[in-house]
């Protein structure tokens, strides 16, 4: 058994612990002493998040997700179903800093396109008109919304004046919608339904995880066997059973939330399954015995020794669970059997990509895939993260 | 009267009279061995076996065995940290009230903490690293609502001062503190409740040689100080020794010789006795933990031997002791053993 400081110390045979329990690399001054000395369970674990580089940057890029959920009307720079048959397919706009008489510009900027049919193909074909020079803006008025159902808006957050020239940054569907306003719509419902899948997962999983380790023994016994056979049923076809079955005549909030349900129907067990083993652990801790023995009562142990033993590994364990649902809706959606037109999420976004004929004449509609591919690299990194410093008293 | 002035009217009374603080009759614990889904019952672990022994006002109790004779256990019963299967645990408060800690249930169990309490063995395991020093040390405080705010902060400096730990370390957290510091914590918060009995199991077996006679020291002085009462529970006779005024030897859950320990130590009365005191390891700087080591295998508790649960490592052994259980007999001198042939027998102690 071995025992580390912060990580930052040397092992340290438990049967043998150091004389004094000063980290070995020496902490440079008395402050520092003082304020490892005085660091709660939170701070510790900063630090020890902290040199996880990577979790670090990906905890950024998932802040910035969400960020991005929050606000996608007044960051998309379009209305996500505004169309122009004359932009179908369009290729991605290309940003300028150098126009065409090579003068560079610090601010950058793009010019209008258009667009004429190929007599020979009959497909659409896109020429920059390099006579008038739109520069990219922040803060540019344009299609208006209703924010968050509140209030009437028309800013978004960059753009171009000019309402006759698009700015198509992930190129032009077969509507000619813009690509990159709906992925960042897709943004809201695509990382929330995540959230809140796993908040299901995580009521059921508390509960029953809870119930596992706390009685053990014969409860236990049973719990583990069904979430064994959950986890043994393979989720696809589960799924699609399961989302076939939902009447087609439901509104998008309603197919929303069923989907939210079915999808943490199964997320649940791995969640149970960190409870239960927490539970079980706690109830070798001493701690818990001599709380119990100072005649601290059931609920205030609970409350102010269990809970919080639980939380940091709970917190870790719901942000790996997150990006589990986002492919299962990503999925389920492609698929046709999860959301639809009109709601828009990366997986109902993908559909556009299904045939080989788009893919191979407008390979930017595969982008919302790559959004997919980052939210779950950065969720998974960032949940990795938080696990490893979960415990900063591990032995 | 203040605390100080209770506790040295407490000692003195104490010197005067000593008087029995706990009597402890047939004590019983059986672990159930289950098997499947039902949890059938396939055998029993006998940890605690008919344990009887007493207690008395202001000395300290050894309980020394082998690992896995069930001394933890014991110590359990008696704090009712778990439950007992049968028997008697007689704790007398001094003050008229006389209860049995087996029946007691609720407030009566609760109240039974002010004056029973227990030091660990792992220091780390037994204070919540989440807490400081001031949660910690004033848990009981805060749990029996004996204090809060400044009053509370007082009490724990003072408590702190008592172990030998600096007042101003209230605000820190037990990952800033080596074994035995961690243990002088314990400690401080075993005394919160100015207790009559405390129950110590192993405190020093986890701690580093160097710091383990600063810790002796230092229960001893509180008991001065405090006129405490100790259980205290060791596998390290040289410890046992040093600081128990009787001693209580069990193996596979069953005593098998009280005494008091100069008697023990010289002139043991059990063979099982004798076996330990030949296997205390030569004092050894370099060795952090002096496990006994007997020859042959320990009995398992969940299935004793018949007759004398010793008969199979016994050298003295004869076929009688195979046959029937000896029981706990009282020699003429007050000293108890289980051993059919304590009488004839002449067994070496320590020289
Ligand atoms: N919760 C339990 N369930 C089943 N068996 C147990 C349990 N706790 C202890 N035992 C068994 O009871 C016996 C006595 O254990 P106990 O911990 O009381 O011994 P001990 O003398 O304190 O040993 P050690 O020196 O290793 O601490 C052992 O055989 C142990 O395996
Ligand atoms: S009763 Fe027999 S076997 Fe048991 S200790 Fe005594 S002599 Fe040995
Ligand atoms: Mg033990």
């Amino acid at each position: 058994m071995l025992r580390r400081i912060l990580g930052r110390g040397q092992p340290v045979a438990a049967g043998v612990p150091a004389a004094t329990a000063e980290p070995t690399q020496p902490l440079e001054t008395e402050t520092e002493k003082h304020d490892y000395a005085v660091a709660s369970e939170w701070e510790l674990m900063w630090y020890k998040f902290k040199r996880h580089r990577l979790a670090l940057i990906c905890g950024v890029v998932v802040l910035l997700l969400y960020v991005v959920a929050a606000f996608v009307e007044f960051i998309a720079p379009y209305n996500p179903e505004a169309q122009n048959p004359a932009a179908a397919y369009q290729a991605p706009t290309r940003v300028h800093f150098v126009d065409a008489e090579g003068n560079f510009h610090l601010q950058p900027f793009v010019y209008g396109t258009t667009s004429q049919r190929n007599p020979d193909t009959f497909e659409l074909e896109f020429v920059e008109d390099t006579s008038v020079i739109h520069p990219l803006q922040l803060f540019v008025r344009g299609d208006s919304y209703r924010m968050w159902g509140l209030f009437d808006a028309n800013l978004h957050l960059f753009g171009v004046e000019d309402p006759n020239v698009r700015l198509y940054l992930l190129g032009a569907d077969r509507q000619g919608r813009d690509m990159f306003s709906r992925i960042v719509h897709g943004t809201r419902i695509s990382m929330s339904i995540g959230l809140v899948g796993v908040v299901m997962s995580f009521v059921i999983g508390i509960v029953v995880g809870g119930i596992s380790g706390y009685f053990g023994g014969t409860v236990d016994l049973v719990v583990q066997r069904i979430i064994e056979f959950i986890r043994s049923m393979p989720t696809i076809p589960l799924w699609l059973g399961l989302a076939a079955a939902l009447p087609a005549d439901w509104s998008i909030l309603q197919i929303y939330f069923a989907i939210t349900v079915i999808l943490s129907l199964i997320g649940w067990t791995g969640l149970a399954q960190v409870v239960r083993g927490r539970a079980l652990a706690l109830r070798e801790e001493d701690f818990i015995m001599a709380a119990r023995l100072s005649g601290t009562s059931r609920t205030r142990i609970i409350v102010r020794h269990m809970v919080p033993s639980f939380m940091s590994h709970i917190i870790a364990a719901l942000t790996l669970a997150v990006p589990e649902m986002i492919i299962a809706e990503t999925a389920l959606s492609f698929l046709g059997l999860g959301l639809r037109y009109p709601a828009i999420s990366w997986g109902v976004l993908l559909q556009e990509a299904q045939n080989l004929r788009s893919i191979a004449l407008a390979p930017w509609l595969l982008a919302p895939g790559a959004m997919v591919v980052i939210a779950v690299l950065a969720l998974n990194f960032f949940g990795d993260g938080l696990r490893d410093a979960a415990d900063p008293y591990k032995r | 009267m203040s605390v100080a002035e209770q506790n040295a009217a407490r000692s003195s009374d104490t010197a005067r009279a000593r008087h029995r603080l706990l009597d402890v009759r047939k004590l019983t614990k059986h672990y159930p061995i289950t098997e499947g889904l039902l949890r059938r019952e396939v055998a029993r672990v006998r940890a605690v076996d008919d344990v009887t022994f007493h207690v008395d006002t202001g000395e300290t109790l050894g309980l020394v065995g082998e690992s896995g004779c069930g001394k933890t256990s014991t110590g359990r019963c008696l704090l009712r940290a778990i439950d007992p299967t049968s028997g008697e645990m007689v704790f007398d408060y001094g003050d008229g009230r006389v209860v049995d800690i087996a029946k007691l249930e609720g407030r009566a169990l609760k109240d039974l903490r002010k004056d029973m309490q227990m030091v660990f063995q792992d220091p780390f395991s037994s204070l919540n690293p989440r807490w400081t020093l001031l949660d910690l040390v004033g848990e009981p405080l805060v749990a029996f609502r004996v204090a809060k705010g400044r009053e509370l902060e007082d009490r724990v400096a003072e408590l702190l001062r008592r172990v030998g730990l600096r007042p101003e370390y209230l605000r820190r957290y037990p990952h800033a503190f080596s074994g035995g510091e961690r243990q002088r914590i314990s400690i401080a918060r075993a005394l919160a409740l100015n207790p009559r009995l405390v129950v110590a199991d192993e405190p020093v077996s986890a701690l580093d040689v160097s710091v383990r006679a600063q810790t002796l020291n230092l229960l001893e002085d509180l008991q001065q100080e405090l006129g405490l009462t100790y259980i205290f529970i060791s596998h390290d006779l040289s410890v046992v020794q040093h600081i128990c005024d009787r001693v209580v030897v069990m193996y596979v859950g069953q005593v098998v010789e009280v005494a008091d320990t100069s008697s023990l130590f010289f002139t043991p009365k059990h063979p099982y006795t004798e076996a330990l005191l030949s296997a205390v390891p030569k004092p050894d700087p370099d060795l952090a933990s002096s496990r006994i080591v007997l020859k042959g295998e320990v009995a398992d508790p969940s299935n004793v031997p018949k007759g004398c649960a010793f008969h199979p490592r016994c050298p003295y052994a004869v076929d009688h002791c195979r046959q029937v259980e000896p029981k706990l007999e009282t020699l003429g001198d007050g000293r108890q053993v289980r051993c059919h042939r304590a009488h004839e027998l002449s067994l070496s102690g320590v020289e």
